[in-house]
């Protein structure tokens, strides 16, 4: 047996030992290398014949392992450093790449180069859906506001995908699409109408207030979500009497849009909350409380009457924690403030 | 007979030993690949604009904490500190015996406030939820204690994003940590559900993560550097091969992104367990083969932070056995796995990998050392022989730990050269010098698991300098 173990252990000796040295010097000569390379001022320059390399290496028709695919990809980046004009010939063939990995590289290179070209190329990217079109979004954006006008058509667009995108990319344009926007609120699909919704929220005027106080009442409760916060943007304290409605929404996502919604609105929400103190569901009561107590209402009133009814009235609404929260915070506040106030 | 005996058992552990290796060396070459592929994935990101783009998923940032009032506020400076366009941090105190929650409101300006949150997963009593007006984005929930899945589950509860992402309150973030993260999931969150990454250890991560990027230094001590090296192993040749291979099985719980859908569909983290986190990512993997859904969950190279490693024998014996406890527990609670196609990769190769590399190597580790003593008292084996092997195993090991390094540079080249090479030659060392503490700790953990014990036993904070 002493042999066979012998044999055993010097064979994987005679493996281990060379690998063990051969990789602790390619780790510290490929670390001085690395070094030595960053120390300097890299020249961004490419010979002809690298650059014919790489041009080369981008034209090849689909590599066969992922391997190849990211050589490809990192070889376009370089000749996009140095503006090679191979450039917009070879984006295309990159951009098609089935992998969206692969093609969400070309999609950033796109962003990068930002010209008039590869705006149009991105617009059409995100139409046949090259690449991931979250990514495609994302460089459109931080193009703004050249892609603006080139935008209008996506909300024409047959695919409710393109639509989407198309809603929510117009939102860094207010002065585009607004009539479009409204009549997107009544699209069939649904994930374009809250698109639409959510757009028209950072914009005014009576219309668009009309088109989401509507959608708050839609059928799918995420387009409701969108309407509750774009309404209270828009309509400010005019729509709070709607909004609080919603406190009493069967979805916990609609209620947490619907307090975002008027806490944001501050005091002017405060005579809709009062009204739904006495509210016969539960979360509604407690929502209201919530959102009294986050606009400093609660506060407001312990300091001034500490035995007022209407706090009462709130403390009931938000239960015996609510009630201790708010004593904590009241005696945590130094008695000058509490003078003063 | 004796002697017969006691050379199968030789030849027993010979083999498992040669057929584990062989398991890690081809576990190493598809690791090789997958960090060749994300290290392009990484080179090929624009983190500016993932960063400033509004549509990167929202994330909830989970911390739990018990008794972590020297480390707890550093911690969560750290998470608010990340570069991401949107996300919250809820830190929830698990009933602390110290001063956590004293330090929290303290260094966050923290005022009580009542938020009325769903109770998708039962949790021990909420005493308060804590609001800070310098940080709208920070959330403490100060709760009854009843555990880190606990605390993490009435974190959940709070939560408010689609994302979330649980983290130790030891750790200490690098800026980028959650777009590294995140980054593959911003362009497949319908597939992929979970994500964890690389960490590194430190005695002291505050400090060890002030230092820039590849001017990290490693502890000056070989107990905390072997530590790090383990963690090397664990994250290089390990997960990164098991992501590849579709059954990553252990999002640590450091940092594990989790899609909140999905943990809301297996019912959050379990209490029953020691630890949390490999059941989880466990129960993940069976509920989706089980159901034939299309899913990942992938272990990404990118160094997200660093997280405090024990600083005396004692406490890392305490650490690992635990460890090993939850191992055990976890492949044992899912054997119906074991080998069943139905589980894809998972039950094929992931499963019994694990039982015959972790659940199983205490016992071998033990038979063999044990019968390779006694083989050559009665005579029955050359001592020569028996140090020869020992050689051939150090290097096996250190051939292997160099491959980990190497796929760590080739990454994040986060290191100094000179600790570089610290590593190095520290790695044929590991056999006798930091391996016996884990062999001891891994048969203390086998020991505990099997008389049923499920105590956390956490090992007390390293000392560190006033800041």
């Amino acid at each position: 047996m002493d042999a066979l173990v012998l044999r055993v252990a010097l064979v994987v000796l005679a493996v281990t030992v060379p690998v063990w040295i051969l990789l602790s010097l390619a780790i510290v000569v490929g670390r001085m290398r690395y070094e030595r390379a960053h120390r300097g001022i890299r020249s961004t320059e490419l010979t002809s014949r690298e650059a014919a390399r790489l041009v080369r290496r981008v034209s090849k028709r689909r590599p066969r392992t992922e391997w190849g695919r990211w050589r490809r990809v990192s070889a376009l980046q370089r000749l996009e450093q140095v503006h090679h004009p191979a450039v917009p010939r070879l984006i295309h063939t990159v951009l098609a790449d089935p992998d969206s990995r692969i093609a969400a590289a070309a999609i950033r290179t796109l962003g990068d180069i930002g010209d008039a070209w590869a705006i149009d190329l991105l617009v059409d990217a995100l139409r046949r859906g090259n690449g991931q079109r979250s990514r495609v979004a994302a460089e459109l954006e931080r193009l703004a506001p050249a892609p603006g006008p080139k935008l209008l058509p996506l909300l024409r667009d047959w695919n409710p995908t393109v639509r989407f995108w198309g809603a929510t990319l117009l939102r860094p344009y207010p002065e585009l699409g607004d009539a479009t926007l409204i009549d997107l609120t009544w699209d069939q699909d649904p994930n374009v109408r809250a698109a639409a919704v959510e757009t028209l929220g950072t914009r005014s005027g009576a219309a668009v207030g009309a088109a989401l106080l509507a959608r708050l009442d839609d059928g799918e409760w995420f387009v409701r979500v969108h309407a509750a916060r774009a309404a209270g943007h828009v309509l400010g304290a005019e729509a709070a009497p709607t909004i609080t409605r919603h406190l009493a929404e069967e979805r916990w996502w609609v209620r947490t849009a619907a307090k975002d919604a008027l806490r944001a609105m501050g005091k002017d929400a405060v005579p809709s909350l009062l009204a739904v103190l006495v509210h016969e569901d539960s979360f509604a009561r407690n929502g209201a409380a919530e959102v009294l107590q986050d606009v400093g209402f609660v506060d407001f009133l312990a300091l001034d009457d500490p035995r007022s009814p209407l706090l009462q009235r709130i403390y009931d609404a938000g239960g015996e924690q609510f009630r201790e929260a708010a004593e904590a915070r009241i005696a945590s506040i130094p008695v000058e403030v509490v003078r003063a106030a | 007979m004796t002697g017969t005996l006691l050379e199968i058992t030789v030849l027993v552990c010979l083999g498992y030993l040669l057929v584990t290796n062989l398991a890690y060396v081809a576990l190493v070459v598809v690791a090789f690949v997958e960090n060749g592929v994300r290290r392009h994935e990484h080179a090929s990101q624009d983190f500016d604009v993932l960063g400033e783009s509004r549509f990167t998923i929202p994330v909830s940032v989970i911390v739990a904490a018990y008794d972590e009032e020297t480390a707890i506020v550093a911690s969560v400076e750290s998470l608010l500190g990340l570069d991401y366009p949107e996300f919250e941090v809820i830190a929830v105190n698990d009933g602390s015996g110290d001063g956590t929650l004293e330090r929290l409101v303290e260094a966050f300006e923290l005022e009580p406030y009542q938020v009325f949150v769903r109770h998708v997963f039962p949790t021990e009593h909420v005493h308060a939820i804590y609001r800070s007006a310098a940080h709208p984005n920070l959330v403490i929930v100060d709760k009854e204690n009843g555990g880190k899945s606990d605390a993490l589950n009435a974190g959940l509860n709070v939560a408010r994003y689609r994302y979330v992402c649980g983290v130790d309150a030891d750790t200490v973030f690098d800026r980028e940590a959650l777009l590294m993260g995140m980054r593959r999931v911003v362009e497949d969150p319908a597939r992929i559900i979970g994500v964890t990454s690389h960490l590194t250890i430190a005695e002291d991560p505050a400090r060890a993560m002030a230092a820039p990027e590849g001017r990290r230094p490693i502890d000056r001590r070989p107990f905390m550097a072997y530590q790090h090296l383990d963690y090397l192993r664990a994250f290089f040749n390990n997960r990164l091969a098991w992501s590849r291979m579709g059954f990553m099985l252990c999002a640590v719980g450091a940092f594990q992104i989790w899609r909140r859908d999905v943990l809301e569909e297996v019912g959050g983290y379990s209490r029953t367990f020691t630890c949390e986190d490999i059941e989880l990512t466990f129960r993940v993997h069976e509920k989706f083969l089980r159901e034939g859904r299309e899913y990942e969950i992938l272990c990404l190279p990118d160094n997200v932070g660093t997280t405090e490693g024990p600083d005396t024998v004692r406490k890392l014996v305490s650490q690992r056995e635990r460890w090993q406890r939850v191992i055990n527990e976890t492949v044992w609670h899912y054997r119906n796995m074991w080998l069943r196609p139905k589980y894809g990769n998972v039950g094929m190769i992931g499963t019994p990998f694990y039982l015959l590399t972790e659940v199983l190597a205490p016992v071998f580790e033990v038979l063999g050392i044990v019968s390779f003593v006694v083989a050559v008292a009665l005579g029955l084996f050359d001592p020569a022989v028996f140090v020869v092997m020992l050689c051939a195993i150090a290097f096996l090991n250190a051939a292997l730990t160099a491959c980990a390094i190497l796929l760590d540079d080739l990454q994040s080249r986060t290191y100094r050269l000179r600790d570089l090479v610290r590593m190095l030659v520290l790695a044929p060392l590991d056999l006798v010098l930091y391996r016996p503490i884990i062999v001891w700790a891994r048969l203390k953990g086998t020991f505990r698991f099997l008389r049923g014990d499920k105590a956390w036993h956490k090992f007390e904070r390293n000392a560190r300098a006033p800041a």
